[in-house]
């Protein structure tokens, strides 16, 4: 057995100040295992294993959706044909260019189906890292207010036309990240002020919030001119229409990044789901994890609804699903739920714009047709569990 | 013999001096303080119950030794060091917390939620944080020994208060904790179940020297559990001692405010209080 040659704590008795961050190196096993010790078995918690044939099998799932999607529209491709296209590229030289259904499917459903995978994930993943922060099982960036404090950023820029672009690139999504960033910072504020979070405290609180937000949008859109207008509106019931590539691949990129802050902070929402003492008790550092999470969660939702409106609910059933399919382990249900969102909005867009064709139904409109009910249906449940 | 040299015996594990806490911003916090000048010892291995009527600041003060809550004034010390200093993990590697009430409203297994405890050990410089064998070994034993193993694919949503508060201290065990804090263990449970946590968590203090301190209102069940008490007052030790002085001696009436009558435990002889009719 090592000796200890002085009890180090001792020598310095300055104040916190000058105490150098300590490391306790003169940790005894005070918790020896015993003989034999059996582990945890993997079935009842979440496996690198069961992770990774989780992601692959919904990874190759939305491939599968995506390339279906691409067929569906106002003109009707067919499947052969659009894997047929699809692998000349996007870059396909001559007659093939100037093609109908080339031009079609690589500058109109690309792109389009492309932005509905990126935005319906997006908002997943959002909605269940909300939920966890908030404890909340009702969370949404659309129900609890944040879509609509995006909005409202987006709506005062545009309306303003204040430095739209810096070097070309539109910088809506920042004047959007800043909205969305003010309602994250009111909700959460709201939550807390009652002590412990309270499920009908915040849904009050985002429903009263999104009412000012929505207010406020309408009011300026009054002071708009007509054409700019009418074009809100339609921005407002959520959209994909007509994205270039450009903007396409320029969200990706926010959007990757939000999505991979989040799911760098799974293990931490994990514990926050415990309540912010318990996860603090257990080492993570609540303030500092909030911060990067709020960061995350509003530049997502600022992408998202400077590219494509109000879209709702996608946040909501989505994480609801996955976790009762794949259990509750964010690092998990992250992903999952990027997919599965991702799944969700590229089908429902599919609806949008073939339903009534040539006429298009905004997809905020189906997706809160789905998601709407299912959001009431899982109120009352949650509300005879607290009677139970 | 392990191989890391024994933890100084000379070192308490926590020391507190002129500690004082309150709730409010910085400037009114120190005029209404939850905890005035609390200076105390915690000794190596004992088991101290804090007693005191609601209010008088006993689950603050596991807080604040938690470091959950960050006091405004006065210094603690963990064996030896400036508690202030640590990364929160580094606290949550030698310190566990079992708190009042848990809530989980998202179905996590009770396997899961034990894991939970592992998060202090683990390296998060990059990854997802898998356990690894021995992670899942240690959960386990904290798992056998609360006796909820066999509960492990069950959903913490789906559990009874006594079988939640067993997975509860599964997962503070699994910290392999010094110290473990337990803020009214045996709230909300049943005479049995109150009765098993309080034998339990006797079992862990004598076999593997876990030091212990735990907040409750039962002051018969700290009597016989603890080897020293602490009776709080308005965020003030009125006094600190065994359980004959504390619970016997006539602080007990001035702190609650109601007289008691105190006689022995027909099997421990420890100090029992009942009211008077």
């Amino acid at each position: 057995m090592a000796s200890v040659t002085s009890p180090s704590g001792k020598s310095y008795a300055g104040g916190p100040s000058a105490v150098p961050a300590p490391a306790l190196l003169t940790r005894p096993e005070s918790f020896p295992l015993a003989e034999g010790s059996r582990p945890v078995p993997a079935v009842a918690t979440l496996s690198p294993m069961k992770w990774l044939g989780v992601s692959g099998g919904l990874g190759t799932l939305a491939l599968l959706v995506f390339v279906a999607c691409l067929g569906f529209g106002t003109e009707t491709i067919s499947f052969a044909n659009v894997t047929a296209l699809l692998a000349q590229g996007p870059f396909a030289a001559g007659e093939t260019q100037a093609a109908p259904h080339y031009i079609i499917l690589w500058q109109v459903r690309v792109p389009r189906v492309l932005l509905a995978f990126m935005v319906g994930g997006s908002l997943a993943a959002v909605g269940a890292s909300l939920q966890a922060l908030l404890r909340n099982p009702l969370a949404d960036p659309y129900v609890i207010g944040i879509s609509s404090g995006a909005a409202l950023g987006a709506a005062v820029a545009v309306l303003f036309g204040i430095g739209l672009s810096i070097l070309g690139l539109s910088v809506l999504p920042f004047y959007a990240f800043l909205g969305a960033l003010l309602a994250l910072l009111i909700v959460y504020r709201i939550a807390v002020s009652y002590g412990s979070f309270s499920i009908h405290t915040l849904l009050l609180g985002g429903v009263v919030l999104n009412a000012i937000f929505s207010a406020l949008i309408l009011f300026l859109t009054t002071l708009a001119d007509p054409y700019k207008a009418s074009g809100m509106y339609a921005w407002l019931m959520g959209s994909l229409t007509g994205p270039d590539f450009p903007t396409v691949l320029v969200l990706a990129v926010y959007l990757l990044l939000g999505v991979a802050v989040l799911v760098s902070q799974a293990s931490a929402l994990n514990l926050l789901t415990l309540g912010e003492e318990a996860a603090r008790s257990l080492g993570v550092e609540v303030e500092r994890v909030k911060r990067v999470l709020f960061a995350a969660a509003a530049l997502l939702t600022g992408s998202v609804v400077a590219f494509s409106g109000l879209i709702g609910f996608v946040g909501l059933i989505v994480p609801h699903a996955v976790r009762l399919v794949f259990g509750a382990d964010h690092r998990l249900l992250l992903i999952a739920s990027g997919m599965i969102g991702g799944i969700f909005l590229m089908l429902a867009d599919t609806v949008a714009r073939t339903l009534l064709s040539p006429t298009e139904i905004p997809v905020g409109v189906v997706t809160a047709l789905v998601g709407g009910p299912v959001f009431l249906y899982l109120l009352v449940r949650q509300r005879r569990r607290v009677v139970a | 013999m392990s191989e890391y040299p024994e933890t100084p015996t000379w070192q308490p594990p926590f020391v507190m001096d002129a500690v004082t806490f309150g709730f409010d911003r910085k400037e009114t916090a120190v005029q209404t303080p939850v905890l005035k000048n609390v200076s105390l010892t915690i000794e190596s291995g004992e088991v101290l119950g804090i007693l005191g009527p609601n209010g008088s600041g006993k689950s603050t003060l596991l807080k604040v030794l938690m470091r959950i809550l960050i006091p405004q004034q006065g210094r603690i010390e963990l064996f030896g060091q400036s508690h202030v200093a640590f990364p929160q993990a580094e606290i949550s590697r030698r310190v566990a917390f079992v708190p009042q009430e848990t809530q989980q409203a998202f179905p996590f297994t009770i396997s899961e939620m034990v894991l939970m405890g592992r998060y202090p050990h683990h390296n998060r410089t990059w990854g997802l944080g898998w356990e690894g064998s021995r992670d899942r070994a240690v959960a386990m034993q904290a798992m056998r020994d609360m006796d909820v193993a066999h509960l492990g694919v069950r959903l913490i949503t789906n559990l009874s208060g006594g079988e939640r508060q067993r997975a509860v201290i599964a997962r503070a065990l699994a910290q392999e904790p010094e110290i473990l804090l337990l803020d009214e263990p045996t709230a909300f449970l049943d005479l049995h179940h109150q009765l098993e946590i309080a034998r339990i968590i006797r079992r862990l203090n004598r076999e593997r020297g876990l030091t212990v301190v735990l907040v409750s209102h039962d002051l018969n069940l700290a009597s016989q559990y603890c080897d020293r008490l602490l009776l709080l007052r308005e965020g003030e030790i009125v006094v600190m001692g065994s359980p004959e002085e504390v619970i016997a001696g006539e602080s007990l009436e001035r702190v609650y405010g109601c007289p008691v009558l105190v006689d022995r435990h027909p099997q421990s002889g420890r100090p029992r209080v009942t009211l008077p009719v």
